[in-house]
């Protein structure tokens, strides 16, 4: 949208940190503000879409949009530090500067969701990318059937959205199944233990007229598509998201391709079907 | 529109443009190695040989700004760069493996996003060709489908004649309007005959079997039979005319710096290595195998041509002597 | 008139190495050799790996045969099957870089079977494969060349080398280097960094650039920067003739790749010129396990600490 109104596509919008939150020992989360109000009112994006994010001096990193399109006047990003320009944006405080460039790619077809079932299969850091998917159906909850939720990390520490995760155990038109493993965790934990897979196989959703997205470790997802399989998912019914290595977001500089599929332009949002038709190149 | 130019008349043209301003880049020796380089004079412009690297970089350059950023307390300001600072360019005794070449980076530069840093220069370039006389054992543009009088990409094209000079015709108005800026240096078509033309001895690959095999063949043991020996530079990406694979870097102090576009390539380990540490191409024939899918295949698939114009560079200057040509004449013999 | 190198001897030295990689191959002695493969291009070779006895016939030597294929066996190059012995053709200026590398611990004497070429010398990396060897078309390196006739192999054919003595282009350069004053010593090396494009096909292969991870490829923190500009040019330049000083043995293939034409190995004679000249040290065909760069003693040159 925003974008090609700029003649310089690789020139980044501005944007103040509004807000850091610390989701997991290595995990943070910026709530950024345009610093163009009129952008601020116009910047629209899809659930699923990701962007290219500036720390100025370091580079650029990809990651997706986490927070919701419903709700405006800020856009939210979750990573964990493990590269230059990830610590770099670590370093960020309130009140500093940092650059977005997108929205990018194509996102979660929501529209064809209306009136199905959800259910949703995340593991660790990989909540991000169906976080905004799932508030954006809060933020409409009437335009859907059943909401499940199930979400795993290796131990209570490293499950990031806390707050949204305890919102959502609240909400009586939510059904959160949350588990750990290997756990070890005080005898506060209210949730499940075990393998994110396993969960969900006990959990059993029903398929009948649901979507199921799945968002995990290649190799959570590799045993997740199986249990959906089995409870009668079709690969047409499971979406996902790939990230790979990129640098333009813009369908360019040629690194993300999986096969003759260009992660930026052609995805993120995948399909189980059209995954399973790609080469193991990611 | 078809002319003729004698020889002194041609380097009085070069002259002329380089005097009014017009930023005229040709084959030139630069320091030992023949570049595509802005001249200072037309004596400089080395017509008998192909440069060492493609003409591709008159529009994306090895490497070049995209923006700058400066700090101060938490704000920071960005100043973009004026696409109008793109001077005028003639690109003049272009090959046409490399003319040919720049429709080819159109379609990348301009599909969806519109990347005015290559566009710009594109659009404010004319491209001269000129036709190719002599080859070596390492060129191949006619095995795929290119000619050495191969008018695509060329506004003007420029054919050397038995006794000198060239015959010109244009093939844009861009072209047209060259001929028209100093249309006293140009003469009707004599009846001179053209130079011999160049005759690669490879044989025209069956572009669409090869690329019937590809598309089944991701996973094959030819691969590692193929690819066993890259060693994993970029010679062949940085010298091939239709590589455009690139890196986005900021370089500069913690407080004020720029932001650069340059020049990567898919042999490089770190192309696609991610910074968990997973690398989906993990290996060498695993990142060869790309090149040869992106050339072949990947491109085709999205832009209906083939990302290879036959120039040879990447044979000439593989350090292990990889071979492009031999590699797709082989898998152009594969059963489908 | 140009001096004709003799080369008459390569056909025989082809069917020598070709009936020892069948043996080796077939007999179990080695799992792999890695040589050279006539290529598509006329004259030209190519390295290839080969398992098969049936193969050996595959292999060459000519004076297209260009590469230093001791690359193959460092951490490196990962794709190189690693069980048992590996069979391996080498020039004499290839075996000093295997030498080098078994010093540094990088390869065991045990696991090589060393297939050793009587070298009369290979063409220079701008002449076309098929051309004839004479002075002119010689590479650069032959021309001062100390180990035509390798030695330690487990196997060299009968034939011996020829080698003319020649003009040395490199203490000729290097000669002429010197005499310039700083200022334009400097001027020479930043026009030749300015032509580097930044494709580290002289990284890639060089037998010493063995590290998992160049420091030039790292970014935590970014030692040098990654654009082919006259600052990231300049300091991989001096980077990569630093960590080669007292461990390059002049195999030059880092000069041959560039496809800019910069004269890499100058800088690696000069750097092992500077450590003859300090150290009384030479990379060559025995294998030390420490170089002067990596090891101290007091009677170390120590004037440079100003």
């Amino acid at each position: 949208m925003c974008d090609t109104a700029n003649k310089n596509i690789y020139l980044p919008y501005l944007t103040t940190v509004e807000e850091v939150i610390d989701e997991t020992p290595d995990v943070r989360t910026l709530r950024l503000v345009f610093q163009d109000p009129q952008l601020s009112e116009n910047f629209t994006f899809r659930s699923g879409q990701f962007a290219e994010y500036s720390a100025f001096g370091a580079g650029e990193a990809t990651f997706c949009i986490a927070s919701s399109p419903t709700r405006k006047g800020y856009i939210e990003c979750s990573f964990r530090s493990v590269g230059r320009v990830t610590e770099e944006l670590r370093r960020l405080e309130v009140g500093d500067t940092m650059g977005v460039r997108g929205p990018y790619g194509n996102s979660f077809p929501i529209e064809e969701f209306f009136g199905k079932n959800m259910v949703f299969v995340a593991g660790g850091i990989a909540l991000p990318p169906l976080r905004t998917l799932i508030c954006n159906c809060l933020d409409q909850r009437d335009k859907f059937g059943d909401i499940t939720i199930v979400y795993g990390a290796r131990t209570e520490a490293d499950l990031v959205y806390k707050r949204e995760l305890k919102e959502w155990q609240e909400r009586a038109d939510v059904r959160l199944v949350k588990t750990v493993d290997p756990g070890g965790d005080g005898p506060e934990w209210d949730g499940m233990v075990g393998f994110v897979p396993t969960i969900l196989g006990e959990a059993a959703p029903s398929a009948e007229n649901t979507i199921a997205l799945v968002c995990g470790p290649p190799i959570m997802i590799k045993f997740t598509l199986p249990v959906l399989e089995k409870l009668g998912f079709t690969d047409e019914q499971v979406y996902t998201t790939l990230e790979n290595r990129m640098k333009c977001g813009l369908g360019k500089c040629g690194r993300c391709n999986v096969g003759n599929v260009y992660v930026c332009k052609d995805g993120p949002v995948f399909t189980a079907q059209q995954i399973k038709a790609m080469p193991m190149e990611f | 529109m078809q002319k003729y130019i004698s020889q002194q008349n041609f380097t009085a043209l070069l002259d002329a443009l380089i005097k009014q301003g017009t930023r005229v880049v040709a084959p030139k020796l630069n320091a030992g190695t023949v570049l595509y380089e802005p001249l200072a004079a037309a004596g400089e412009m080395v017509a008998d040989q192909l440069p060492r690297r493609s003409g591709k970089e008159a529009f994306f350059p090895l490497c070049e700004e995209i923006m700058s950023y400066e700090k101060t307390g938490q704000q920071v300001a960005l100043t973009d760069i004026d696409p109008a600072r793109f001077p005028e360019t003639v690109l003049i005794g272009v090959r046409p493996c490399d003319a040919a070449a720049i429709p080819v980076l159109d379609a990348v530069f301009s599909w969806d996003y519109k990347d005015e840093f290559f566009l710009e220069r594109r659009r404010k370039t004319t491209v001269v060709g000129l036709a190719c006389t002599t080859a070596d054992d390492a060129c191949f543009c006619t095995a795929v489908g290119i000619s050495p009088a191969e008018t695509r990409g060329s506004d003007l094209f420029l054919s050397p004649l038995v006794g000198g000079g060239y015959r010109c015709e244009s093939y844009s108005d861009k072209g047209e309007a060259l001929i028209n800026s100093h249309s006293a240096l140009f003469a009707e078509p004599s009846g001179a005959e053209a130079l011999p033309l160049a005759e690669p001895q490879t044989e025209k690959f069956d572009l669409k079997k090869v690329k019937a095999w590809l598309d089944e063949h991701f996973e094959d043991p030819a691969w590692d039979s193929i690819a066993t020996r890259c060693v994993g530079c970029g010679a062949c990406a940085f010298v091939c005319p239709a590589c455009h694979c690139f890196d986005i870097v900021d370089e500069g102090t913690e407080k004020k710096g720029k932001r650069r576009k340059s020049w990567d390539a898919c042999g490089f380990w770190k192309f696609t290595h991610h910074a968990s540490g997973h690398n989906p191409r993990d290996q060498q024939p695993k990142r060869y195998r790309n090149r040869i899918m992106h050339k072949f295949k990947y491109y085709d698939d999205k832009f209906g041509q083939t990302l290879c114009t036959g120039c040879g560079r990447c044979i000439r200057l593989c350090p292990v002597g990889i071979d492009i040509a031999a590699i797709v004449e082989e898998i152009s013999k594969k059963e489908v | 008139m140009t001096q004709s190198i003799d080369t008459s001897s390569y056909s025989a030295i082809t069917e020598a190495i070709q009936a020892e990689a069948q043996r080796v191959l077939g007999d179990g002695t080695v799992t792999a050799v890695i040589g050279y493969a006539a290529a598509r291009r006329k004259g030209s070779a190519q390295p290839i790996v080969i398992s098969q006895a049936d193969d050996a016939a595959r292999l060459i030597f000519t004076p297209a045969c260009v590469n230093n294929l001791a690359v193959y066996l460092t951490k490196a190059k990962k794709e190189i099957p690693r069980n048992g012995r590996i069979g391996i053709v080498v020039k004499g200026c290839d075996l000093k870089a295997l030498v080098g590398l078994m010093g540094e611990s990088q390869l065991k004497r045990e696991n090589l079977y060393l297939i050793g070429i009587p070298c009369s010398g290979v063409l220079a990396s701008t002449i076309q494969p098929d051309t004839e060897l004479t002075a002119d078309t010689l590479a650069s390196k032959c021309r001062e060349c100390d180990a035509h006739q390798p030695t330690g192999c487990d196997f060299v054919p009968p034939q011996l080398p020829v080698a003319p003595e020649l003009e040395k282009k490199y203490q000729a350069e290097i000669s002429r280097l010197e005499a310039l004053t700083p200022a334009e010593r400097w001027a020479y090396w930043k026009e030749q960094f300015a032509k580097c494009i930044k494709c580290y096909a002289c990284r890639q292969v060089c037998p010493f650039c063995f590290c998992e991870q160049c420091l030039c490829d790292r970014n935590k923190p970014q030692m040098v920067e990654t654009t082919p500009r006259p600052a990231g040019n300049t300091a991989w330049h001096i980077v990569r003739a630093m960590h080669l000083a007292g461990r390059c043995a002049g195999c030059a293939e880092c000069e041959r790749v560039c496809p800019m034409d910069i004269p890499l190995n100058l800088l690696n004679r000069k750097m092992a010129k500077e450590l003859k000249e300090l150290f009384d040290y030479e990379a060559g065909f025995e294998v030390n396990d420490k170089g002067p760069l990596t090891m101290f003693t007091e009677k170390d040159d120590q004037s440079f600490i100003k």
